[in-house]
């Protein structure tokens, strides 16, 4: 299965997004169903960013932005032999955002009309001029370049224009693989798919279309032993993906879901965990949450501000730990990217303009950038914008959220095998499970999906009811061990929460397998 | 602005005009939504949304078909119920369907305060310019979050059942940090009317907390008696009497399972104080005037002095037990069935013990016993000979809620206060107590501030 799953990923990272310059409506248009089009057409963009831009120009605003987003959404739910739910929805409206005396202010509506637009964006003026009466210090953008241009994610296969039918019969076969192995209770599986249709204009000359396709598939398998009241659940270890259908159908779901029901039975079964200090060898599917939590986060520029000191947290990487820190090993580098084909953040620009890049957060294990923004990065040693802006509707604010952010694999060709071989006394994890971290990500707690116990270099039986803790720093400064390219894979969120109103955000977090040492491993069982 | 009654009947029955199918329900709502967001002692930002969006959901033959919009143009709503009918034919015919509910009787909540809808900007403005003046009169620094939120929602069936109802929130948050980033308080306070939100005692509690938290010191994790405050109950037992589900009980998938198939009703399972109900009508937290399908809420009982009186019985899963389907829960109250006692007078109690005021980050590790992980963060003090000592730094936990509420872990219980989960952002509400326990499972030291 592992075998198969590496061959996937490498598949689809070959697929890739592309940017075209143009100042027309985008080709792929054509590709929306009839009422969309007519809808689409009846709207026309550039005219109602002519006048929020020049409304807002007149009201004295230093800035101002206006997004027009579609959002088209599809869930298709079983569990066992039946259907859930079949869905599909749509959300279209608008957004305007302006910096007025250096404060921001914002106002969004449904209806997408010449007068709506006038109205909203007076409004989000007398927003940002109700609270600049009380501004402390004014907000001040580093400027980015005019871009004129459309971009389309890297999906091979719209998932909007295959057949519910062929979804409904996936995922019943689905569950028909996962409940082969006798002592499966129950599974759930679904697949959702997102499209997002983006018009960005800003006061900087900017006119941008993007087109965007994510793909989430998931399952969970459960076991349940009615004698003794015990219950074991095995998710899938395939994530969401920044790409189309293609993915349902080259990622080996249904010799997981046959796997899953067999690693739930068995989890029943698996020798509890003793807890105390072993090494880890950690799988990217499951690396990837802890990587999310304990990197993606700290190196956001707004936390470490204390922009999110009331919410998501502060930062223990503070302003004075740029190129000093010694994060992680020497071996260890993070890659901030969000150009990554494949991945759930990749956008041809983000929220204001920025176009996407890729650069590095940790380097040689030394801490040595941020994410950014353009309010922001005057804060930065860069001081520039990495285009980390993002909105999660027409109707939410734009603000910081995380890129791709991934570790990248060794030079040579280390498997798994070869780590493992390294280590006397460890545990082998697949897959995400429970997990938490303090709100300025130095302490952590993450469970998973399956657990191997290694002994003598080798992969032996089942455990259960694990999860380890560790101080962020001390855990990648374990890492003694990065599987090369081969062993490379990508995980992700689709629904990565933060700010006020939470909003959420999708993203990827690719790694190759990993090995840590010395962690101290708890069994969550234990009374 | 919010749709009223006339209007949103006007759009269900044009919605339902369109429908062919034999059954089919169609919701509106409409929501008008500001917030102001501020950092660092400054303003961050601010913003509006207006927003109405149809669902329709239709049932052909036994086979549904789901699809929602916000487009309400006459085209665009007939194109949404053609999509629900299209979607329906093709999917495999719905095991769980019951038919939809005909003409029902509501009872108003009285959830809705106009003054919350229609919030004015500048007394929003001000009101915030107040706490972080507060916190620079204070010398720390403050950072929050201030939302209104208006929603006129309605529902109705093709056999013939409507519902309309309003309802509006508006919640104010502050954190404080002393400018060494040394301590933290935080403080949270939401209710439907904005006249009964107390800025003036958020940001004051923010702001003691955080400097009543300076020089912590670090006690070695382990099991401690504990008082946790609302806020920290909250941040557990946020909307509880939602987890009461029958079928995942029945199902041998929840802490509320026995072997051999059965459940804990009729169990003493919680101290014999401990009552956990749901009530429409409560005027300090007003729930809705209906519940799951249409179905006319009532107040529910779940567990009276500690014994599991009732699970919560879906339609279909009522059906199939040959129970009545459970009218809530619509909201969550903890309550003591003796006088209750305030958190000094718990402090006043205690021996040796830590308080508690809020969690962050809970999540979920073993649904068997409920047992969730976490940790504490902005305030948490040492109790010592009936006197808080010192502050101390934060902890990593990992605690069963069934232990936490077992018969013998409870010593007091207090005043049950409106709050909400933190991590809800105030979205949520519930009417929670503080609580003194025995046994409160610290699992490792966090240096978070």
């Amino acid at each position: 299965m592992t075998t198969s799953r590496r061959d996937f990923i490498k598949t689809a990272s070959l697929a890739a997004g592309t940017v075209a310059v143009s100042s027309s409506l985008p080709s792929w248009m054509s590709n929306v169903d009839a009422a969309e089009a007519a809808a689409a057409a009846s709207v026309d963009k550039n005219a109602l960013a002519d006048i929020a831009l020049s409304t807002a120009r007149k009201l004295g605003v230093s800035y101002a932005d206006i997004r027009i987003n579609r959002y088209r959404t599809e869930q298709v739910s079983t569990r066992e032999k039946q259907v859930q739910n079949v869905s599909r929805s749509q959300n279209f409206g608008f957004g305007v955002r302006v910096l007025f005396k250096g404060t921001w202010g914002f106002a969004s509506s449904r209806e997408v009309t010449p007068e709506e637009v006038r109205r909203i964006t007076r409004q989000a003026v007398d927003i940002a001029r109700a609270n600049s009466v009380y501004q402390r210090k004014r907000i001040t953008l580093v400027p980015a370049p005019k871009v004129v241009a459309s971009w389309k994610s890297g999906f091979e296969k719209d998932p909007f224009e295959v057949p519910i039918d062929d979804k409904i019969q996936f995922l019943l076969k689905l569950n028909e693989r996962a409940l082969k192995t006798s002592g499966v209770s129950f599974v759930n599986s679904s697949m959702g798919f997102v499209n997002e249709q983006k018009f960005y204009a800003s006061t900087d000359g900017s006119r941008i279309d993007q087109y965007i396709i994510r793909a989430n598939p998931n399952f969970t398998v459960t076991a349940v032993n009615r004698a003794n009241g015990d219950f074991q659940s095995r998710n899938a270890l395939g994530g969401p993906q920044g790409l189309g259908y293609e993915y349902m159908e080259k990622y080996p779901w249904m010799a997981e879901a046959e796997q899953a029901g067999e690693e739930a039975v068995a989890k029943l079964k698996a020798k509890p965990v003793e807890p105390g200090k072993y090494d880890l060898i950690l799988h990217p599917s499951h690396l990837w949450l802890t990587i999310h939590e304990s990197v993606g986060h700290p190196t956001e520029l707004d936390r470490s501000l204390w922009w999110e000191a009331d919410y998501a947290g502060t930062s223990f990487l503070t302003r004075d730990k740029i190129g000093k820190l010694q994060f992680a090993s020497k071996m260890v580098n993070f890659v901030a990217d969000r150009t990554q084909p494949g991945a759930l953040a990749t956008v041809g620009f983000d929220d204001e303009g920025v176009p996407a890049q890729r650069w590095h957060l940790i380097k040689d294990g030394l801490f040595v950038d941020w994410q950014t923004t353009r309010d922001l990065a005057l804060m930065s040693p860069q001081k520039k914008s990495y285009g980390c802006l993002h909105a999660d509707s027409w109707g939410s604010v734009s603000f910081p959220r995380m890129p791709n952010v991934s570790l990248q694999p060794s030079a040579g060709n280390t498997t798994m095998n070869d780590l493992v071989a390294g280590v006397e006394k460890g545990i082998l994890i697949y897959g995400d499970g429970s997990f938490s971290i303090d709100q300025q990500r130095y302490n952590f707690q993450f469970g998973g999906q399956t657990f191997w116990e290694i002994k003598n270099g080798k992969v032996g039986g089942m455990l259960r009811d694990v999860a380890y803790q560790s101080r962020t720093t001390d855990f990648w400064n374990s890492c003694d061990g990065l599987g090369g390219r081969g062993s490379y894979e990508i995980g992700g969120s689709f629904n990565d929460g933060k700010g006020e109103p939470g909003q959420s955000n999708a993203v990827s977090h690719g790694c190759p397998v990993a090995r840590f040492r010395n962690v101290n491993v708890l069994n969550t069982a234990a009374k | 602005m919010l749709l009223s009654e006339q209007e949103a009947r006007a759009l269900t029955e044009k919605l339902l005009g369109y429908v062919k199918a034999g059954d089919a329900v169609v919701n509106v709502g409409s929501e008008k939504y500001s917030h102001l967001r501020f950092a660092a002692n400054g303003f961050t930002t601010s913003g509006a949304r207006e927003n109405t969006t149809v669902g329709v959901t239709v049932w052909i033959d036994k086979r549904r078909g789901s699809s929602s919009t916000n487009e309400i143009d006459d085209q665009s709503l007939r194109a949404a119920v053609d999509q629900a009918h299209d979607l329906a034919r093709i999917s495999p015919v719905d095991r769980e369907y019951l038919p939809a509910l005909g003409a029902q009787a509501y009872k108003p909540v009285g959830g809705y305060a106009e003054a919350t809808a229609n919030i004015s900007l500048q007394a929003r403005a001000r009101a915030i310019n107040d706490v972080i003046a507060n916190c620079e009169k204070a010398g720390v620094i403050g950072a929050g979050f201030h939302q209104a939120r208006g929603i006129a929602a309605a529902s109705a069936t093709k056999n013939g059942n409507f519902a309309y109802e309003r309802s509006s929130l508006v919640s104010l948050s502050t954190t404080a940090r002393t400018p060494d980033g040394g301590s933290s308080g935080y403080f949270l306070r939401n209710h439907f009317d904005v006249g009964k939100l107390d800025v003036r005692k958020v940001s004051r509690e923010a702001i003691r907390k955080a400097l009543e938290s300076r020089r912590p010191r670090t006690l070695e994790p382990g099991v401690y008696p504990a008082i946790l405050e609302p806020q920290a109950v909250a941040d557990l037992f946020s909307n509880f009497a939602f987890s009461f589900d029958a079928r995942s009980a029945d199902e041998g998938r929840s802490p509320f399972s026995l072997p051999g198939g059965k459940t804990k009703v009729g169990q003493k399972i919680f101290d014999e104080r401990l009552n956990v109900y749901s009530d429409p009508w409560h005027p300090e937290l007003p729930g809705t005037q209906a519940t799951q399908s249409g179905i006319p809420a009532q107040r529910v009982q779940l567990v009276r002095n500690g014994v599991l009186e009732n699970l919560v019985y879906s339609r279909f899963w009522a059906g199939q037990k040959e129970k009545e389907p459970t009218p809530g829960p619509v909201n969550s109250i903890m309550q003591s069935s003796v006088s209750p006692v305030s958190v000094d007078d718990m402090i006043k109690s205690t021996d040796r013990g830590i308080l508690l005021g809020r969690f962050w980050y809970v999540r979920g590790v073993d649904p068997r016993i409920a047992l969730l992980t976490g940790l504490t963060r902005d305030g948490i003090w040492y109790i010592e000979n009936g006197k808080i000592q010192y502050p101390v730094t934060n902890f990593r936990f990992n605690q069963s809620l069934m232990q936490l509420l077992a018969p013998g872990n409870v010593e007091m219980i207090g005043m049950p206060e409106r709050v909400g989960s933190a991590e809800a952002q105030g979205g949520s509400s519930s009417l929670l107590p503080a609580l003194k326990v025995k046994e409160f499972h610290f699992t490792s030291a966090s240096e978070a501030v």
